[in-house]
Formats: structure tokens, C-alpha cells, sequence
């Protein structure tokens, strides 16, 4: 094995701290870490140049070629870099074991970094540009993060100009640190007291679930405006793609953009009608539109009798090769099942089963039978903004009894 | 009972769960299908039937007529149904683990129109026969153009799944262990859409 150009490597780095060192003993314990002690070339060049950094007191001196000075935009995962960059945003720690979480961004990009506690390093702020030195690039559910430890130098150095974050595009979104600039099409009940808004934003290019966890100093967007967000963390969890505004600047917009169409398409049968379906009822406080239990329960603003009905239908449409869940609200329910919020009333109201007879008349209305259903996908999900009745055509009749017909 | 509203707060998706799509099948087909694995080791896994055209089905989904129904059992009640298609019958049951199943089959009468979906499984009788039979997850009355659009589903599921089954590892299994003719079953698509042309 060829040691030289790592000895070479470490000597120069040793060097330009002004320490003069003799390369065939670098190469002598390479040689000897890797074929004495099987430690990978790599692994043994770290521990070479931390042991010379160690003996002259060097701070910062790091293993590897490319490692100095590298820009946001190059980080690859398992690396140990020097960066730049200005601190963006904080967020707060979710473990003890983490003394600070934030992000980073120079001229290039914008990461997520961690310090660790035992890193014993200095509090960051908001807005100060840092030299951090041997930190180490690590990946967190695909997207790249920056791991600051006992052994990284963290400086402050002057602000080195302003940055101007680049705004991507919803489609091209992946998991890391993005800007975008999107209108707010849609909020969803909230699943968790913890959640303070979660809905979808779009643009011309797609659409993503978007995230605000509660916390001091964070507020609800507003649909139907067009919002500016700089910084948020895009993570991918079981296949879906989220946006996280905690650490994002969000910036309100004058005026409308145009958002992609709803245009996802699903045939098949329905083959499930989940709970949840039929006639529900609604929290009346002002912006909250959660689903009550049936004892009229709202898991934030607790009993609320004056509630307001609601249709619609949750479920799946199944094609033989693939199922879709499918989401129906109020306007597209109503001509499906033949049925509109004031006769579904009346019947919860004057049936027996009430409630129960509702979702009843909605199961022998849709389950078995064939529906096309078009409207936005989001996550496996399809929102649908129209379904009709798939009709018996002649012609597919005809076309199947010759392709079965036909010579095998 | 599953009306109102409760179980929305829960989450709504286990991590990695898919749900398995129905396969269309005719009566004719699942009859002759014998293999019955299970897909991993854990006890949640699920299992599927080797349909003899090649694929693999967790759920089926299919629309008949029901021409009989059975409630059987004392402690343990359940039900018993024929649904007959175009090639054949199945054999459909509702338990006490299906209770929604239970109450939409007590609320139908024979002969109508029926829309079922449900897990099969193969069974083998103490004579040595061998009875396919669909736990069934619901049943529904359903008219006469659902039946028709499910032959034309069916049929055209069917003659995908042979084309397909040329090049797939359980197209390959089912011709190892049914050795049966695929022109079976593209006659079978054929002569029960040609019922809808009477």
C-alpha cells in the first residue's frame, strides 16, 4: 500500500502551522495502523494528525484532502469540513444531550447543525457569522446536517456580506434546508396539541405538507395568502415530504400566484368507507374547524354543544393494483351520495341510529361500486374535488371480447 | 358500529403499512387456486393466495348475486353465503371478527346483487376436498351495471394478470405448481363477457 500521499498530506498541513516534521515517520506510523492494526488509510491518517496536532498544540487540524473551506452546497455525509456561514435561525433542543440546533447558511445553501452538549462549545446568535472548524457532516433522514463536537473550533468572524437565500421550487423540493415561496391552499385539523397549523402550501410547480409546531413567538399563516418562507427543514418521513416553518422567516406577500392544479386522477372500486365518514361535527371556534367526538368533545376547546355538521366521506378507492385513500369534502359528497347536509341532518335527527344511519345510507351508496375521482394528491392521499359514477360503456365490452377472443 | 367520529384524531397511518389492493377474480379462478403462504415471519404479516394466473392476492374484491345465505353457529354466530358470477361460486363468510359484515349480510336478501370484498383462504375439508372461502370485510347490495363494469374489470384484470405472469417470479411459481393452460382463463374472461352481450 502506498502511504506517501498521505504522509505527504499530513506533513504538509503540520508544515503550514509552522512545525517541521519528518514525513517518513508519518509514513512509518501509517504503516503501522494499517498493517499492523488493520485500521483503514483513512481512519489512520485522522489519527496520525490529530496525534502531530496534539504534540504541537495545533487547533483545528483536520484529516483529509478536500476538507478546508468548503462551501454549504458541497457537504457530503461522513466528512469532517471547516465552513462559514451565518447562523439563520435556532430551534430549540429536543434533547438534553443537545446544547443548540439551528441553521447555518453562507452564499451557496443553508444546513441544519447540532452542537452537541459535551461539545462544551459557546452559545451561538442568531444573525453572527462563525468559522466552525472539524465539524462533521452527517446525515439525518436524507438531509444533511452539520455536527458540531468537543473537537470543532467554532470562531466568530465578521459578516461576510448578506445572503440571499435561493428560492426553490415546490416540486423540486428534497430533505435539507430550502426557502420557497408559496400560498397557503389548505389547513388540516390538527392531530397533535403540540401541532399549531398544519395544511399544504403550493405554487405553480406542486404542492407540499407544511408544519408550524407550537412554540413562543409563532403564528398561524392564513389561507389563501401567498408567504415568502426562508429556512424551513424539509424532512422526508415513510416516503412523504414535510416542511417544518419553526425555523423559518416567514414573510407575507401581497397578491396571488398561480397554483398547480389539482389534476391526480383514481378509478376504481370503493372498497372501504372508513370511520370518520358521513355526517361529523365541527368545533365552532373561529378557525379551529376541528371534528368532534360524538360527545360533542374538541381536543383543544373541550365540549362544544353548539357545533356545526358537517359530510363528507373517508375511504378507499381500489383498482385491483393499487388502493387510493381518498378524502371527500361537503360540495362533492352530496350529489354521490344523493344526500345534502339538511336531509343528513334530519335523518341523524329523527332516526333511531341517527349518526350511525347516515354512514349506513353512505355505505350501501358506495361501497362496490366504481367511481373516477379527480383532485390533489398529497402524500398517497387524494383530495378529491370531483367524483362521478363510472358508466357501463359498450365499447370497452367489445374491445375486451377481442382481446380475450383474440389469438393467445 | 362505525359511525360518528372518534377515531379520526388517531394517527392515520401505521409506519410502512400499505394496504393491499383487491384483486379481481373471477369464481372460476380462485377455485382452483391450492397455495396459501404467508410473506415474512411475523405474525402480522400477510398472507396470500396464488392465484393459478400468477398473482399473488391478500383482498379480492368481486360483484355476484347472492343466492343463498346461511346464519349458523349458537355462541359462535356466523354467516354463510353463495355469490355466483359468470365462471363459478364463491363460497362467503361473515363472523363475529367481521361484525360489520355480519350486520350488512342480515340486512340482504337473496337473489340481489352483491358487491364483496374480503380475504380468502384455503381450506381442506376432512373428506380431502379443498374449499376456497372469502372471510368477507363487507358486503353490499350493489345494481345491475356495477355487475356488468365488474365483468369488464374482471375480465380485463384477468387477461393483464396472463400477459403479465410470463415474466414475474410468481407467474413462474403458479405455472410450477397448477400446470394449467392459460387459454383456461382467457376462455373463462371471454365466455363470461359474453354473457353481457345476451
Amino acid at each position: 500500500m502506498d502511504f506517501s500521499h498521505a504522509a505527504e498530506r499530513i506533513s504538509q498541513k503540520v508544515m503550514s502551522h509552522g512545525h517541521a516534521v519528518e514525513k517518513t515517520a508519518i509514513e512509518t506510523k501509517l504503516r503501522r495502523l494499517v498493517e499492523e492494526f488493520g485500521v483503514p488509510l483513512a481512519e489512520a491518517e485522522r489519527t496520525v494528525t490529530n496525534e502531530l496536532a496534539r504534540e504541537f498544540s495545533i487547533q483545528g487540524l483536520q484529516a483529509g484532502g478536500p476538507g478546508e473551506g468548503k462551501t454549504l452546497d458541497a457537504l457530503v455525509p461522513g466528512e469532517w469540513v471547516t465552513v462559514e456561514g451565518k447562523v439563520v435561525a435556532l430551534a430549540s433542543a429536543p434533547s438534553p444531550s443537545i446544547s443548540q440546533t439551528g441553521i447555518v447558511a453562507d452564499q451557496t445553501a443553508a444546513a441544519r447543525f447540532v452542537v452537541w452538549s459535551r461539545a462544551s462549545a459557546p452559545l451561538l446568535k442568531e444573525g453572527n457569522w462563525y468559522r466552525f472548524e472539524s465539524a462533521v457532516v452527517d446525515e439525518y433522514r436524507g438531509s444533511v446536517t452539520l455536527k458540531i463536537h468537543s473537537g470543532t473550533t467554532i470562531t466568530e468572524i465578521p459578516a461576510a456580506g448578506t445572503i440571499k437565500p435561493v428560492l426553490t421550487p415546490v416540486a423540486e423540493i428534497r430533505p435539507g434546508i430550502v426557502s420557497v415561496r408559496g400560498k397557503v391552499i389548505q389547513e388540516f385539523e390538527a392531530t397533535h396539541e403540540r401541532i399549531l397549523q398544519s395544511g399544504i402550501l403550493a405554487d405553480e410547480t406542486g404542492s407540499v405538507r407544511f408544519v408550524t409546531w407550537k412554540e413562543e413567538g409563532r403564528e398561524r399563516l392564513n389561507p389563501g395568502t401567498v408567504y415568502t418562507i426562508f429556512y424551513a427543514m424539509a424532512d422526508e418521513f415513510n416516503g412523504r415530504l414535510s416542511l417544518t416553518l419553526n425555523t423559518a422567516t416567514v414573510i407575507s406577500e401581497e397578491g396571488d400566484i398561480e397554483v398547480s392544479r389539482g389534476d391526480a386522477r383514481f378509478e376504481g372500486a370503493f372498497v372501504h368507507l372508513a370511520p370518520g365518514s358521513g355526517l361529523i361535527k365541527r368545533c365552532p371556534v373561529e378557525g379551529c374547524n376541528r371534528v368532534l367526538s360524538r360527545q360533542n368533545y374538541c381536543p383543544v376547546h373541550e365540549i362544544q354543544p353548539g357545533f356545526q355538521y358537517d359530510l363528507r366521506i373517508k375511504g378507499w378507492l381500489d383498482n385491483g393494483v393499487e388502493t387510493r385513500e381518498v378524502l371527500i369534502q361537503r360540495a362533492a359528497t352530496e350529489p354521490l351520495v344523493g344526500m345534502t347536509l339538511e336531509q343528513a341532518r334530519e335523518i341523524a335527527e329523527n332516526t333511531p341510529l341517527g349518526m350511525d344511519e347516515v354512514f349506513l345510507r353512505f355505505r350501501d351508496a358506495l361501497l362496490g361500486r366504481y367511481f373516477a375521482c379527480t383532485g390533489r394528491e398529497i402524500d398517497g392521499r387524494l383530495l378529491v374535488q370531483q367524483c362521478t359514477p363510472i358508466r357501463f360503456q359498450p365499447e370497452r365490452l367489445t374491445d375486451l371480447l377481442n382481446r380475450a377472443g383474440g389469438s393467445p | 358500529m362505525t359511525g360518528g367520529t372518534g377515531p379520526s384524531f388517531a394517527p392515520r397511518r401505521e409506519g410502512g403499512f400499505e394496504r393491499e389492493p383487491a384483486r379481481r377474480v373471477f369464481a372460476g379462478e380462485l377455485r382452483e387456486s391450492r397455495i396459501h403462504f404467508r410473506e415474512g415471519q411475523d405474525e402480522k404479516s400477510p398472507s396470500f393466495v396464488l392465484l393459478p394466473t400468477g398473482a399473488r392476492c391478500n383482498r379480492v374484491f368481486f360483484v355476484g348475486t347472492l343466492t343463498e345465505k346461511k346464519k349458523q353457529g349458537e355462541q359462535n354466530l356466523f354467516y354463510r353465503a353463495r355469490v355466483v358470477d359468470p365462471t363459478g361460486t364463491f363460497f362467503v363468510m361473515a363472523g363475529s371478527f367481521q361484525p360489520d359484515a355480519m350486520q350488512q349480510m342480515a340486512r340482504l336478501d337473496p337473489p340481489s346483487f352483491v358487491a364483496v370484498v374480503g380475504k380468502p383462504s384455503v381450506y381442506q375439508t376432512p373428506d380431502g376436498a379443498v374449499l376456497i372461502s372469502v372471510r368477507c370485510e363487507s358486503i353490499t347490495p350493489v345494481d345491475r351495471e356495477t355487475r356488468d363494469l365488474f365483468i369488464l374489470d374482471c375480465a380485463a384484470a384477468t387477461l393483464d394478470r396472463l400477459e403479465k405472469a410470463e415474466s414475474t417470479p410468481d407467474g413462474a411459481r403458479a405455472r410450477r405448481e397448477y400446470a394449467m393452460d392459460p387459454a383456461i382463463f382467457r376462455k373463462m374472461a371471454y365466455e363470461a363477457l359474453a354473457q353481457l352481450r345476451l
